[in-house]
């Protein structure tokens, strides 16, 4: 964090993680994911306005501006919350780099439901999280003259922010010795695009005592569990548009990793990592429990201090080399998504983000119905996954950008043969 | 509300099925006037795109019809060959033109339509040079390959499986079009059979064989796909 004296608005490098994403961007996508909570009722938008101000003030890292420097972009603290915009007929339209240059961030509000959409540089999903509850939590207070006590990720927000919650992380926990990783591409859900960049977002709701203990069932975690259900639906998918399994395209998912809880870090800007377990149809056919086993592992090996330094050391290496840093931005933006299109999302079919349990404090429970967590699609492959659970409820958002939802039907299924009861909903009307 | 079709629970603030698109409708039970999760799409329902290229490329096709039309009447103010050219740029528009107009047009339909152009083409020529050869040679040759055709196209279309047996079926239907032409061939022009159609005949049941047999025999097809992959 730099503060002049002649710009006294703090600005911050992008973190490591966060650089891919404004090299990444195109025509008509960006790398956008959106957080909502939905009250019992009715927003007020004069009142969110002015609880916006406030939360604003204190997460500068989040509410920030994306601006271009001679070498890298950087993110700048916003001087004033931005209005508060209507809801259209599809979450997380397009995000232009025109746009995030007055801001990276929108709130918008319709009917009982407040929805921040980030673009993904400011930080995750756990950052935006707990911007997303302060946020609530300060329309709740001002609303009804409550007193939320600081709790569950909700902080006071007169104080100025602790050096912690800026800090990159990455840099902070690199190892020493960088990981090699090759990886195959995978199957890429086909169909036909919708027109003007609309996204369907399906909604499958179920209990989530009933989850855990399906879950249970097969020895895993419900990230695990979905995780599985997803792979599943994605073989089926595969099997019913081509029945020759020998010809099929490898399953992968890409699966975020919160690093703070194992790195121990407050940090309120990306520090995430990913998993990609994979099954090949090409070996066998695969039973759930095997499919769950595999993802289960993976992460189990994977998801160690160890490895995970070893990770963060190859990307940060690569941003530490001297030379690569002189290069100039727009050149460096076209190495970039060179190197984003021929990796990144092309390894997996889609990502699976488990945002967690969701708690609040009790008193803003009692106002808050249901949270969801929403992605953008990714820029080539059309579907993506985000879910989370609230209140003894699991949200699962499926969002994709074609007119077919084999997907989701075969999702459905799989949820339906094994017993457990969903409600499905979406923004089709 | 449960889908009627696919049988998922929905959310009241569903009109459609999200996964099959099936009207939400119950006999009895009257659904709850809930808002909807978010506001009315308000895209345009179609894309008329395709139709304004389509448009543009049938009044594309005018201009060499009009030009050769102009230059063939020049010297004599007949008509001498402009006919060919005519007939041969609606045929190519029925081949490719027409079926863009459609989402995803139907063999079954095209194919038979594209043929039954030809042979009036054929026809045409036949009429304009004198010649003695539609009825015995041109229509029944041409009729025959647009049975084969259109069969192929149609299961092609239609069915997701059994591509090999299709194929098969058709390469050994396209053997018996030599024989075929050989007798229609000697019977217009009075040319002796020899019986050259045989190889042909042969060679192409033989292929089709392999086909069918290979769609059968699912380790014959590893085999052959193992050593064949490329
Ligand atoms: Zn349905």
């Amino acid at each position: 964090m730099a503060k002049s004296k002649k710009n006294p608005l703090r600005w911050v490098r992008l973190d490591n993680a966060a650089k891919i994403y404004p090299a990444a961007m195109r025509k008509n996508w960006s790398n956008i994911y959106r957080q909502s909570m939905t009250l019992y009722e009715e927003i007020d938008t004069v009142v969110l306005k002015s609880a916006l101000e406030v939360t604003v003030k204190r997460f500068p890292s989040i509410a920030a501006r994306l601006r271009r420097g001679a070498f890298w972009f950087y993110l700048q603290q916003v001087e004033a919350a931005p209005e508060i915009q209507e809801e259209k007929s599809h979450p997380l339209c397009y995000m232009s780099e025109k746009e995030m240059s007055k801001y990276a961030f929108r709130v918008i509000a319709y009917r009982n439901r407040i929805a921040v959409e980030f673009f993904h540089s400011l930080t995750d999903g756990t950052g935006a999280l707990i911007f997303l509850k302060n946020l609530v939590a300060e329309y709740l207070e001002q609303k009804h003259n409550i007193s939320i006590p600081f709790e569950q990720g909700i902080i006071d927000r007169r104080v100025p922010p602790k050096s912690e919650e800026l800090e990159d992380s990455f840099l902070k926990y690199a190892g020493r010795v960088p990981a090699s990783r090759r990886d195959t591409n995978a199957w890429r859900v086909p169909g036909e695009k919708e027109p003007e960049g609309f996204i369907h977002v399906t909604c499958f709701k179920a209990d989530v005592d009933s989850a855990i203990a399906l879950a249970h069932k097969y020895g895993c975690t419900l990230t695990v569990f979905f995780s599985a259900v997803m792979m599943q639906a994605l073989m089926n998918y595969q099997k019913e548009l081509n029945p020759n399994t020998a010809k099929h395209k490898p399953i992968k998912l890409l699966i975020p990793i919160n690093l703070r809880t194992l790195f121990k870090s407050e940090t309120l800007r990306n520090f995430a990592m990913f998993t990609v377990p994979e099954i090949d149809a090409r070996l066998g056919e695969y039973s759930f429990e095997e499919i769950c086993k595999a993802v289960y592992h993976k992460m189990g090996y994977e998801l160690t201090q160890k490895h995970m330094s070893a990770v963060i050391a190859k990307n940060v290496n690569d941003e530490k080399n001297i030379l690569l840093r002189l290069v100039p931005l727009p050149l460096k933006n076209i190495v970039m998504k060179a190197v984003f299109d021929r990796s990144g999302e092309r390894k997996s079919c889609l990502s699976m983000s488990n945002l967690g349990v969701v708690r609040l404090p009790e008193i803003m429970q009692k106002y808050v119905s249901r949270v969801d967590f929403i992605l953008g699609v990714q820029a080539t492959a059309p579907y993506n996954c985000g879910f989370l659970s609230y209140n003894g409820k699991v949200y699962i958002n499926l969002t994709r950008n074609i007119r077919d939802a084999g997907l989701e039907r075969h999702f459905f299924e799989i949820l339906r043969d094994m017993g457990l009861e969903v409600t499905v909903e979406s923004n089709r009307n | 509300m449960y889908c009627v079709k696919c049988g998922v629970k929905l959310e009241d603030t569903e009109k459609i099925c999200p996964l099959c698109e099936t009207e939400v409708y119950h006999p009895i039970v009257k659904q709850e006037q809930v808002p909807p999760n978010y506001p009315p799409d308000k895209r345009p329902p179609a894309k008329k795109k395709t139709k304004i290229i389509n448009g543009v490329v049938l009044f594309l096709i005018f201009i060499p019809l009009l030009t050769s039309l102009i230059s063939d009447l020049q010297p004599d103010g007949a008509i001498n060959w402009f006919g060919y050219v005519a007939g041969a740029l609606t045929l190519a528009y029925i081949a490719f033109g027409l079926p863009m107009w459609f989402k995803r047009p139907n063999p079954a339909i095209f194919v038979p339509c594209f043929f039954a152009a030809t042979v009036a083409y054929l026809k045409y020529i036949d009429f304009v040079t004198d010649g003695d050869w539609f009825l015995s040679f041109a229509f029944p040759a041409a009729m025959y390959f647009c049975l084969i055709i259109s069969t192929l196209a149609t299961l092609l279309f239609y069915l997701k499986r059994g591509k090999l047996y299709i194929w098969g079926g058709f390469v050994i239907a396209l053997g018996f079009f030599f024989p075929l032409i050989e007798l229609l061939l000697s019977l217009t022009f009075d040319l002796r059979f020899i019986g050259w159609s045989a190889y042909p005949f042969v060679v192409f049941g033989l292929l089709g064989g392999v086909l069918i047999y290979l769609a059968a025999n699912r380790f014959a097809r590893d085999a052959v796909q193992r050593r064949l992959f490329f």
